[in-house]
């Protein structure tokens, strides 16, 4: 299996390769771990609170804005959802549209915080290494490290681009 | 990204004499002759700054705040890098101050990227 890469396959395309099957499954479950954005914990999360004490300013933040980030949000996951439709795990490769990248980048980040809220994520879980799938917070943990290996690999495509 | 500026659809009340509007910064007085103490007032809160912080968290990449940081200030690498370690290691930074109205619009933004940030009414 070659090493896991995002590259540009021509002008309109991007190609993640090198998917392993523990990957495939991971962003296969991608679509049901976004569905759990409107739990309480993860919600909140992404949908914060801008003032440290202003509870009127929040309340009044809330009532404008949470709409359009809510929109925002499932627009990417959608968008992810389709496209992984595409992905055949026996050639642990997928082709999907360039100006799809920022969706991408937002639903991995999504997902990876909603994991982080539903089971209260630390520094320190962040660092463990000792981790056993079988427990579901581990199994969180290890979904969080694999979304956010697929995520740098946008980044750091999106630098290139950039220069 | 869209954008809904609180701001736009708010107005202060200053006193009994005159509301200000956020938007044009148009004080309107109610009763003519008496509102040069409340336009300093208003003045002031037009002028007063408003910060933005980051806060950090335990999910986000280094590289993702990074470039988060660059997109929407446009800010180059290096500032952009300063910002994020300072979040890293001090669990927040200030990342940029100014009007209340932009400063919302960039929340907006940050909140659309999913950091974690804050508004703050600058102490001066």
């Amino acid at each position: 299996m070659n090493p896991l890469s995002l590259r540009s396959a021509d002008e309109k395309t991007l190609r993640l390769t090198g998917i392993s099957p523990v990957l495939a499954h991971c962003l296969f479950e991608l679509p049901e771990i976004l569905r759990l954005r409107d739990q309480p914990a993860p919600r909140r999360r992404l949908l914060q609170d801008p003032s440290p004490r202003d509870v009127e300013a929040n309340a009044e933040w809330h009532r404008l804005i949470d709409g359009e980030l809510q929109h925002l949000f499932a627009s990417a996951g959608e968008t992810v959802a389709r496209d992984l439709t595409q992905l055949d795990p026996a050639s642990g490769q997928l082709d999907f549209p360039a100006d799809h990248a920022n969706a991408w980048m937002s639903a991995l980040n999504q997902a990876r915080l909603i994991l982080g809220a539903q089971c209260d994520v630390t520094e320190t879980d962040m660092e463990r290494e000792d981790l056993d799938v079988r427990d579901p917070r581990h199994k969180a943990l290890v979904q969080i490290h694999l979304l956010g290996w697929v995520l740098h690999l946008f980044i750091d495509h999106d630098d290139e681009t950039a220069v | 990204m869209g954008s809904i500026p609180i701001a736009r659809s708010t107005s202060l009340r200053l006193g009994c004499h005159l509301t200000l509007c956020y938007c044009c910064g148009v004080a309107a007085p109610s009763q003519p002759g008496t509102i040069h103490i409340e336009e300093t007032a208003s003045q002031e809160a037009l002028a007063t700054p408003w910060n933005i912080v980051v806060h950090n968290d335990p999910i986000n990449l280094m590289s993702y705040v990074t470039m988060v940081f660059q997109r929407i200030f446009g800010y180059p690498r290096e500032k952009a890098e300063r910002h994020m370690l300072e979040v890293h290691r001090k669990g927040r930074s200030l990342v940029w101050s100014g009007g209340r109205e932009q400063a919302e619009l960039y929340v907006q933004q940050l909140h659309g990227y999913q950091l974690l940030a804050t508004l703050e009414k600058a102490e001066l």
